[in-house]
């Protein structure tokens, strides 16, 4: 992967009248990065998305594309495609004229159209639905045509506005390892817009969290997920257990009336200062009390709680605890040959719980 | 089996409303039109085919020519009026859209027969638009306006211009605004992006609308009486005037089937294609 710049955006914001949709958001994207842009509805990033395509633009800021500053110019004229939410197929065209429409109003020569949408259609694995219309197609082919339309023009930046959201869950599943092959495979910038945080991680080579306008982190998934910036992002991404405590000294935090080991504070935390301690819920590990440690190791730090509830999941169970000091923790826990179904936790059960002190994220 | 037998009882009034009023007059039409004038001008019923060569002789294939031209040249007005009309209210309405909507129709709970009166008054010679121009100097004498095409056709277009612009505002209203978008993602121009993508994407509605302007505005009589002159005399008026004036039933029905047919030609070509194409017929 080249490490030139693909896009840069310098202090962007977009008001929709007295709504502010996107707040002085910076960012940069490399060439060749699959780059997410995560959050929940509202956060602005169809927003960001929509003024990187040009929809929209912006009330103040810079965009920079491939070096060239493009916030005034039309969409037409804009070396960036887009998969939009809703395809936005041309019905009246059948797949291949869908795919060559771009081709055509660039005006490349006749056979080299037909050469790429051959080659577009192979990508995506369409070749013999090219005279089909699109009402003709399943969901997951019209996404896939999409797809095509858009990347025939070897954009600068493929632009994708939650392209899986309407497909089901397992077609999704699958779409997620072939858009990430097709986006290696072309080597392609792309800007993904998604609110599926598990889409997000396991194709992203960054991802900025979003909320209300502003980019909250943007990170690796690796850092996004173990090392969340906020308590917005713990929570976003993953289900987070969060404990109110203070700082009680660089290597602990007093949660109620428990002391937490946790990872060295820098130097930005003082004693005393309100924090919160999030934990994973893979992370905690569930023993149970009269029985010698299961999973439980040495290094641990253990409380004693009791099963409150428990959904099972197939993969495993999800467990809510109530810890001796009035604290609840969620505890999920793989179905791995450890856990048997004769030894099912019971509602009310006492157990030790124990996590990793090192697992423990601390966010201001 | 006894519920579904019961409820097949409800298609007899409407089927016996379509024969007796419909099928039986439609027949007498037809069989009226292979008839003759007896001594004392009353319809006599017979077999001859005068009646419909008299239809394509030379003195009424020029009304019946002018008649299709004036339907043509209204339909393309009242799209290239209604369509934007139509794309403004259906995409940038918001929600004044439905009042836009309604605005467009109240003038024709008016009877059409007034509204062309009121055309009359407007276009008359010592009409308001004649008289304000000659009080305020700009001519000396009216500019004559009425008994000219323009009134006729312009009357027509004001006649009909709805049952362009409904059908019209059905189609953009239903098309997805992010088609719109791909077309300029794919580097078209706004100008290449309506005709490549908007056009083709309403094109149900223009259809629909074309159809619905262009049947009832052949054979249109009214716009012609009252604002027309003996020039723009159209196929309508030439049907009326064999049934109230020259009293020539045979010679009148003879001309209503030959309208019908050629009408019916369209309708069939319309509906085959909006069949074909998954369009709303309206």
């Amino acid at each position: 992967m080249e490490q030139s710049e693909a896009i840069r955006i310098d202090g962007i914001t977009k008001k929709f009248g007295d709504f502010v949709a996107v707040d002085n958001i910076d960012l940069e994207v490399s060439s060749g990065e699959f780059f997410s842009l995560l959050g929940p509805s509202g956060c602005g990033k169809t927003t960001m998305l929509r003024m990187l395509a040009g929809f929209e633009v912006p009330t103040s800021g810079s965009i920079v594309l491939n070096g060239e500053p493009v916030e005034n110019v039309p969409p037409h004229k804009r070396n960036v495609n887009m998969v939009f939410q809703s395809y936005a197929l041309f019905d009246h065209l059948d797949v291949q004229d869908n795919i060559a429409f771009g081709l055509k109003r660039r005006k490349v020569a006749k056979e080299e159209i037909g050469r790429r949408v051959g080659d577009a259609l192979e990508l995506v694995d369409l070749s013999t639905r090219a005279t089909a219309r699109p009402n003709e197609l399943s969901g997951g082919q019209r996404q896939r045509v999409a797809l095509a339309r858009a990347l025939v023009n070897k954009p600068q930046v493929l632009l994708l506005d939650e392209p899986l959201g309407a497909l089901d869950l397992k077609l999704r599943r699958q779409m997620q390892v072939e858009l990430k092959a097709i986006q290696r495979e072309v080597g392609i910038t792309f800007v993904y817009v998604t609110h599926d945080q598990e889409e997000a991680l396991s194709m992203s080579d960054r991802i900025a969290v979003m909320s209300a306008g502003r980019v909250i982190q943007c990170a690796s998934p690796e850092e996004v997920y173990e090392h969340p910036s906020e308590e917005f992002v713990a929570g976003f991404i993953g289900i987070s257990n969060l404990l109110q405590g203070k700082v009680e000294s660089r290597g602990q935090v007093r949660v109620g009336d428990v002391c937490l080991p946790v990872p060295d504070l820098d130097d930005s935390y003082s004693v005393g200062d309100s924090v919160q301690i999030a934990v994973r819920p893979e992370k905690v590990a569930v023993d149970e009390i009269d029985k010698p440690a299961y999973k439980i190791v040495a290094d641990m730090f253990t409380v004693q709680g009791e099963i409150e509830s428990m959904v099972y999941l197939g993969v495993g169970n999800q467990l809510t605890l109530r810890l001796s000091n009035g604290g609840r923790l969620v505890a999920l826990e793989q179905a791995t040959y450890r856990v048997q179904s004769h030894d099912q936790w019971k509602i009310g059960q006492p157990v030790k719980v124990g996590w990793h002190p090192e697992h423990c994220m601390v966010l201001k | 089996m006894n519920a579904s037998r019961f409820w097949n009882w409800f298609v007899y009034p409407g089927a016996l409303w379509i024969a007796l009023l419909f099928a039986v007059p439609l027949f007498l039409v037809l069989a009226l039109s292979f008839g003759h004038v007896d001594d004392l001008g009353r319809g006599v019923y017979g077999f001859q085919l005068t009646n419909y060569a008299d239809v394509f002789n030379a003195t009424y294939v020029p009304v019946l020519l002018r008649s299709v031209g004036y339907a043509l040249i209204t339909v393309i007005l009242c799209l290239g009026i209604g369509y934007p009309a139509a794309y403004f209210i259906a995409r940038f309405g918001g929600k004044y859209r439905y009042a836009l909507v309604a605005a467009l129709v109240i003038p024709f709970f008016v009877n059409y027969l007034v509204r062309t009166y009121a055309w009359v008054a407007l276009l008359a010679d010592e009409g308001l638009i004649n008289n304000a121009i000659v009080d305020l100097g700009l001519t000396q004498a009216p500019i004559q306006m009425i008994n000219t095409p323009f009134a006729v056709i312009g009357g027509l277009v004001y006649g009909y211009i709805i049952f362009m612009i409904l059908p019209l505002y059905v189609s953009i209203e239903r098309m997805d605004p992010s088609i719109v978008e791909a077309g300029k993602d794919l580097y078209g121009s706004p100008f290449q992006t309506f005709i490549h993508v908007t056009l083709p994407a309403t094109q149900p509605g223009i259809l629909a609308g074309s159809v619905l302007v262009f049947l009832p505005t052949v054979g249109d009589f009214v716009s012609a009486q009252l604002l027309g002159g003996p020039d723009t005399y159209m196929v309508g008026n030439l049907i009326q005037d064999q049934f109230f004036a020259a009293s020539d039933w045979p010679f009148g029905s003879a001309l209503t089937v030959v309208m019908m047919l050629f009408l019916a030609v369209w309708m069939v070509l319309y509906l085959r294609r909006a069949t074909r194409g998954e369009a709303e017929v309206l």
